[in-house]
């Protein structure tokens, strides 16, 4: 049970990204404790107060976790129930309520608290500029649009930069291995995404090989992958190239479907 | 630019229709367009729900072609009853009632007060901007957004994996959170492609939306006007409650968990609409439902005699709260299984507290009958899930 307890502990820190030197949650734990005191209107206290605590408490009991656990048969969304305690909501409102007499002052010190507390979400690495209505990498839609064919669907081996993208723009590619691959705690097995993705240099016979199997008639590799001998040799041509990526057309196996 | 009218329609004009059926239900001075539009919405989604659900169950080829056909019908047939519903009681109806309170409140403001709104409204236009502008990349697009793509251009709900086009059978974790399926549902009829739908335009619609449950329950909050010595509950408070709001949302990236993060990073996927919608649209149903008792609260048959003559009054006003908070729980189905667990918990944790502070033990019983779609959605997936056990 102690260790369960612990684990939920380090979820919470995790959370709240106290490793990141973040401290928003300290603004919330403080506004919370000043609301058991300082709210009087016993519904409002039960909604802000009680509740939150409440949640607050079930999150750390161990018995809660184990219930979760085995009901939902999933531990890595065990932080989602930190989601209910809303707490920019009970922050927002306690803010307002000790600050009601000195508003404009108060919200001022209030919004330098939070920037100072918190981190700014457009800072993230995983947001970037746009560089189309898809908000997909260009290199994707231009890939897609010179392979796709017209009716039917194909199977086309593509790198990992791409997987994610490429079946948001058209399903009508259809991929050997996907995102499940690059996971790693997922623990899949792959052999195409091995002979793609793991070796220093690819062995073109098997992977060739594998390739047909699918039968991917379509392979899209990065300028600078290396190959033991070149796709050219084994019936591939050279289809054409988007940016970094150089894209190998399958001439001996037919591979619409 | 076709695709506007039908996005119009879709994302504004049925959820608002449809928003008249609940609010019908409600005492007259409640029926603003903000609350219509809320209640549009998550019952629309109740909806959705339960005509795509059954369908994913039991149809096996074209059932997305099935589901929209019966949506469409049902959802235009709700959004024309709310008219009709709205247009019986047009008298102090939600238009006359909501624009003169809201010319009233826009006369009376302070300079002062006018300057905060202004600075909500620059940043939420800030998250807007960003949001149509930047792209934020998150790994699950590869599996929700491409579910929206396949029903979309494949007609088919839950039977091809995501990730690689093959044949697969029913994931049923992810099968019942049938929002990728509405998503689909709106672009298909809007003819727009299901990724720009739901990296493009949703987030300008979600977003807004978010703070609309933000305002109302600020709405709740600070209702009253300043009186001796208690200077919270007024509704100068609001503007300065939003603004902090927006900075929760903005600078709550703490981590990648918070569902401030999920808000503004993952709009379009259904668990972050449960984070950033549903469970504050619970707050603020439960303030709403527990907020001292306004006169127009009270069921007073005289007055409802009075009121039927006249075409208006309702006789529960009540009732159309507690018909939202159950298409706000089931919402949370849509959403995501475990947002159903999640709401079920703090419709648990509330309906105590609440008991607890009222000295009454019918909250329990009412918060728990609202919660019987959670209970059958459960019975569902476990019927799904574990039903070879039985057979």
């Amino acid at each position: 049970m102690w260790g369960i307890f612990l684990e939920s502990v380090v979820i919470f820190k995790n959370y709240m990204g106290f490793h990141e030197k973040n401290w928003l949650a300290f603004l919330y734990l403080g506004i919370l404790l000043y609301l058991w005191f300082a709210e009087k209107d016993r519904r409002r206290r039960a909604i802000f107060v009680y509740v939150p605590t409440l949640l607050l408490a079930l999150f750390f009991c161990p018995l809660f976790r184990k219930l979760f656990v085995r009901l939902l048969d999933d531990s890595e969304t065990y932080y989602r129930l930190l989601w209910l305690l809303q707490m920019s909501l009970v922050s927002a409102y306690g803010m307002i309520k000790l600050c009601a007499r000195h508003r404009r002052t108060g919200l001022a010190l209030m919004c330098a608290l939070i920037v100072a507390g918190g981190n700014y979400v457009y800072d993230s690495e995983h947001i970037s500029r746009a560089e189309n209505a898809y908000h997909l990498p260009q290199e994707t839609i231009d890939i897609v649009d010179l392979i796709e064919p017209e009716e039917g669907r194909i199977t086309v081996l593509v790198p990992a930069d791409l997987i994610y993208y490429i079946r948001q723009y058209s399903t009508n590619i259809e991929l050997p291995y996907g995102r499940e691959m690059l996971i790693a705690r997922w623990d899949y097995y792959n052999a195409m995404y091995e002979a793609m993705e793991k070796a220093e240099v690819i062995e073109t016979e098997t992977f060739v090989e594998l390739a047909r199997e699918y039968p991917c008639a379509y392979i899209v590799l990065k300028e600078d992958r290396k190959l033991a001998e070149p796709l050219t040799e084994y019936g591939y041509e050279r289809f054409g190239q988007v940016g970094e990526f150089v894209v190998y057309k399958d001439t001996e196996t037919g591979s619409h479907r | 630019m076709f695709q506007i009218p039908g996005l119009l329609f879709w994302l504004v004009v049925i959820p608002y229709c449809i928003g008249m059926v609940p609010a019908a239900l409600l005492a007259e001075e409640r029926r603003d367009p903000g609350f219509l539009m809320l209640a549009g919405y998550f019952t629309m989604w109740a909806l959705y729900g339960t005509v795509t659900i059954p369908v994913v169950l039991f149809v096996k080829y074209d059932n997305f072609i099935i589901a929209s056909d019966c949506f469409m019908v049902l959802s235009i047939l709700c959004a024309a009853g709310g008219v009709g519903l709205m247009y019986r009681r047009r008298k102090n109806s939600v238009t006359d009632h909501g624009r003169t309170a809201f010319a009233d409140y826009m006369r009376q403001m302070p300079w002062a007060e006018r300057l905060e709104w202004m600075l909500f409204l620059i940043l939420l236009g800030f998250q807007l901007y960003k949001a149509a502008v930047y792209a934020s990349f998150d790994g699950d697009d590869a599996y929700y957004v491409v579910e929206s793509l396949i029903a979309q251009q494949a007609d088919t709900m839950y039977s091809i994996l995501p990730y690689t086009g093959r044949h697969t059978g029913l994931d049923i974790r992810h099968a019942l959170a049938v929002f990728p399926m509405w998503i689909a549902f709106v672009a298909d009829k809007s003819h727009i492609h299901a990724t720009i739908l739901s990296h493009t335009v949703l987030p300008l619609v979600l977003v807004p939306l978010g703070y609309l449950v933000y305002y109302e329950i600020g709405r709740v909050l600070f209702k009253e006007r300043p009186a001796d010595g208690e200077q919270v509950f007024c509704r100068e408070n609001l503007p300065a409650f939003m603004i902090l709001m927006a900075m929760f949302q903005i600078f709550g990236n703490v981590s990648i968990y918070t569902n401030e993060t999920f808000f503004l990073t993952r709009t379009w996927q259904g668990k972050a609409v449960a984070g950033s919608l549903v469970i504050p649209a619970l707050l603020w149903l439960f303030l709403l439902l527990n907020q001292r008792p306004d006169r127009q609260d009270k069921p007073d048959r005289r007055r409802h005699r009075a009121k039927k003559r006249d075409g208006g009054g309702v006789r529960f006003p009540r009732a159309g709260l507690w018909f939202l908070l159950v298409c706000v729980n089931m919402t949370a189905g849509i959403c995501s299984s475990i947002a159903v667990f999640l709401v079920s918990v703090l419709m648990a944790a509330a309906a105590f507290c609440l008991a607890i502070v009222e000295r009454d033990y019918k909250v329990v019983i009412r918060m728990g009958a609202v919660c019987i779609p959670n209970a059958v959605y459960v019975l569902t997936y476990l019927l799904v899930a574990y039903g070879y056990l039985l057979r």
